[in-house]
């Protein structure tokens, strides 16, 4: 009896192992795809981690941006590990406790929750953020002036706020009514729609939040939403990017424009957009990544950086809806 | 660096992870084992325990006390499960199922309508961080996730000892025989999914403070994890430990194994766009072994009578 267990025993932990070997040797392949420009062992001087919350294509571009320019700046010398948590934010501390076993030689958090959770995991290691909107909310630091201090620096997606709301009173200056439509679930979502609310009732202008939970309720609240607004405002919200087809197939019937906070959002269901690159942003990224690893700058020093973005408009919404794009917007490109 | 080192290196992580969901993996084990039912309530309750302890511990109260109004919160989302089974006869997949829903909307209202609030090591007084993992101080995770493992536990322990415990275990194992002996099976049902969220809810605010943040979505997925726990615990130690103690405890080194196979697996350089589908390959091999093991002893039994005949 007892040999029977220990036969079953150690055949079944065989068993776990190479299936998680197996698993390995066809996930190694794609991985080296991934990291373009794979370094030759012998010439590595810095390891670097990323932890990536979601398959995403803003998070997608970041990270390639970020290996991209931190490739460019220090060519062959920068070994680069990509993981993504898929969506899981237990994960990201899994991954991240291996970064740290591993003693990397800087982490690269994408999206907020990846960056608590390298922030809980190392006081030591240099963390860099990007596609974080505010560091100061997503770090719980109190009077936050622009640099985080310590070990953790980065880059920010916040467009101007204050420019977007501009921009729906110079695109609809008839407006009275605008529905902020985002996703509850998203941690960046409320504090852009709460910040345009702000600037819109300074401009006299009434507004309501809409939100949904996930995909599923997206069509209804959009609904509520074109019922109540006469123009729709939509942040930077993975959600939304996700659904603008449904977004669209609600408001284009209704004859309501958005307003978006980003390109995807725009090129789906939207009119005009203050757009940043997220591929930008993480070359940024990769480019201060650089300057921690060769020493030339000291991360606790460094201000999180921005990049600049760029009016402009959705062509084929603007013609359906009938709006005329207004002066100094380019039309995206398909 | 070689891949052993770093993987020892790892361990005290996973380890810590594996004992925070493993509190949470007790909770399940009390459901799913002992009162006979499927409770989805825990995708939810995992986050209300976080957001609950994060919201307090950033409004000044003691991170204990919070542990505390967490696991309260908890069981309140489990007597929400217990008494839309027994009271509205909703069956009881279905029960938790409508809580988790519910408890997205209640969590966000915990916090702040956010869904995501940090919780930062460095400005609270918190009881655990992941920081602290490879330390060897009093900060260290371990051993307190070790006292509050044993102590849950022991708890536990007692509690099934006892009178109301006994008729709770009775109320799983044969509803019909506990109802003759009349026992309260719904009063029981509705303690039992009572206590098991409170436990889920506790391990959800350890794991906040862990990982340094509380997140609406944190649950997701939570049944899966607890599952592969209760059941990679009696796979591998389901003929060793007869004792009930020792059993929780299986449950508890079940979770750790999973996060450390999860670990070797990223260790091992895994695409992490497969993640999920590892995640699901683990659990289902686990799930299958005491299968494959029993048909596997009756062919062994079966060619033995043979053999013995032919003697």
């Amino acid at each position: 009896m007892n040999t029977k267990r220990i036969i079953s025993l150690a055949a079944s932990l065989a068993l776990v192992l190479s299936l998680s070997v197996g698993l390995t040797g066809c996930g190694d392949k794609t991985a080296q795809d991934d990291n373009q420009g794979e370094p030759a062992a012998d010439s590595v001087k810095y390891t670097v981690g990323v932890c990536q919350l979601v398959q995403h294509d803003a998070l997608d571009a970041a990270t390639q941006g970020f290996i991209d320019a931190l490739n460019e700046a220090l060519p062959g010398q920068v070994e680069i590990v990509t993981k993504n948590a898929s969506g899981d934010s237990a994960n990201c501390s899994t991954i991240v406790n291996g970064f740290v076993s591993d003693n990397v030689d800087l982490i690269m958090a994408n999206a907020t929750p990846a960056l608590t959770a390298a922030a809980a995991a190392t006081k030591d290691i240099p963390i860099l953020g990007t596609s974080i909107t505010a560091y100061g909310v997503a770090l719980d630091i109190d009077d936050f002036n622009g640099t985080v201090g310590g070990n953790i620096s980065g880059t920010s997606d916040l467009a101007d706020l204050e420019a977007q709301a501009d921009m729906i009173t110079e695109w609809f200056p008839e407006a009275k009514k605008v529905g902020l439509l985002f996703c509850s679930a998203e941690p960046n979502s409320l504090y852009q729609v709460e910040e345009v609310a702000k600037y819109l009732s300074a401009k006299g202008i009434e507004s309501q939040q809409f939100a949904f939970t996930d995909t599923n309720d997206v069509a209804s609240v959009t609904q509520s939403a074109a019922d109540y607004a006469d123009v729709i405002y939509a942040p930077t919200d993975n959600t939304a990017a996700s659904n603008t087809e449904a977004i669209a197939n609600v408001l284009v019937p209704a004859g309501v424009p958005v307003i978006a906070g980003e390109e995807g959002i725009c090129k789906g269901c939207g009119v005009a957009t203050l757009s940043i690159s997220y591929y930008d942003l993480g070359a940024t990224t990769g480019k201060m990544a650089a300057k921690i690893l060769t020493g030339e700058a000291d991360i606790s020093e460094m201000p999180i950086e921005f990049t600049d973005a760029t009016p402009k408009y959705n062509a084929s919404m603007c013609e359906t809806l009938g709006i005329t794009p207004l002066d100094g917007y380019t039309a995206i490109e398909d | 660096m070689s891949f052993l080192s770093s993987l020892m290196n790892a361990l005290p992580g996973a380890a810590a992870q594996g004992l925070a969901w493993g509190i949470m993996a007790i909770g399940v084990y009390i459901t799913f084992r002992i009162l006979d039912v499927a409770d989805l309530t825990v995708d939810g309750s995992l986050a209300t325990g976080g957001a609950v302890c994060v919201m307090l511990i950033r409004g000044g109260v003691n991170p204990w006390l919070a542990l505390l109004c967490a696991m309260l919160a908890g069981m309140l989302a489990g007597l929400v499960t217990g008494l839309f089974h027994t009271r509205c006869g909703i069956p009881a997949i279905l029960a938790g199922i409508l809580t988790q829903l519910a408890l997205y909307s209640i969590n966000l209202r915990i916090m702040d309508s956010k869904a995501n609030q940090a919780l930062s090591v460095d400005k609270y007084p918190l009881l655990l961080s992941q920081r602290y993992v490879r330390e060897l101080s009093l900060n260290n995770p371990l051993p307190l996730l070790l006292i509050f493992t044993a102590a849950v536990i022991a708890a536990l322990y007692w509690f099934f000892g006892t009178e109301k415990g006994s008729s709770l275990r009775a109320t799983g194992a044969n509803p019909n025989m506990a109802r003759a002996q009349g026992i309260n099976t719904n009063s029981n049902i509705v303690l039992g999914l009572m206590l098991s969220n409170g436990l889920v809810a506790l391990s959800g605010a350890l794991l906040a403070q862990y990982q340094g943040s509380s997140d609406i979505n944190m649950g997701r997925g939570a049944i899966v994890i607890g599952l592969a726990a209760v059941i990679i615990g009696e796979v591998i130690f389901g003929k060793v430990f007869a004792n009930f103690g020792l059993k929780l405890f299986a449950v508890s080194i079940g979770a750790i194994i999973y996060y450390i196979v999860l670990q070797v697996v990223l260790q091992l350089g895994l695409n992490t766009n497969d993640l999920k589908l590892i995640t699901a390959l683990i659990v289902a091999v686990f799930l299958a072994i005491p299968y494959w093991k029993s048909k596997m002893f009756r062919h062994t039994a079966q060619a033995k009578k043979g053999g013995s005949k032919n003697a």
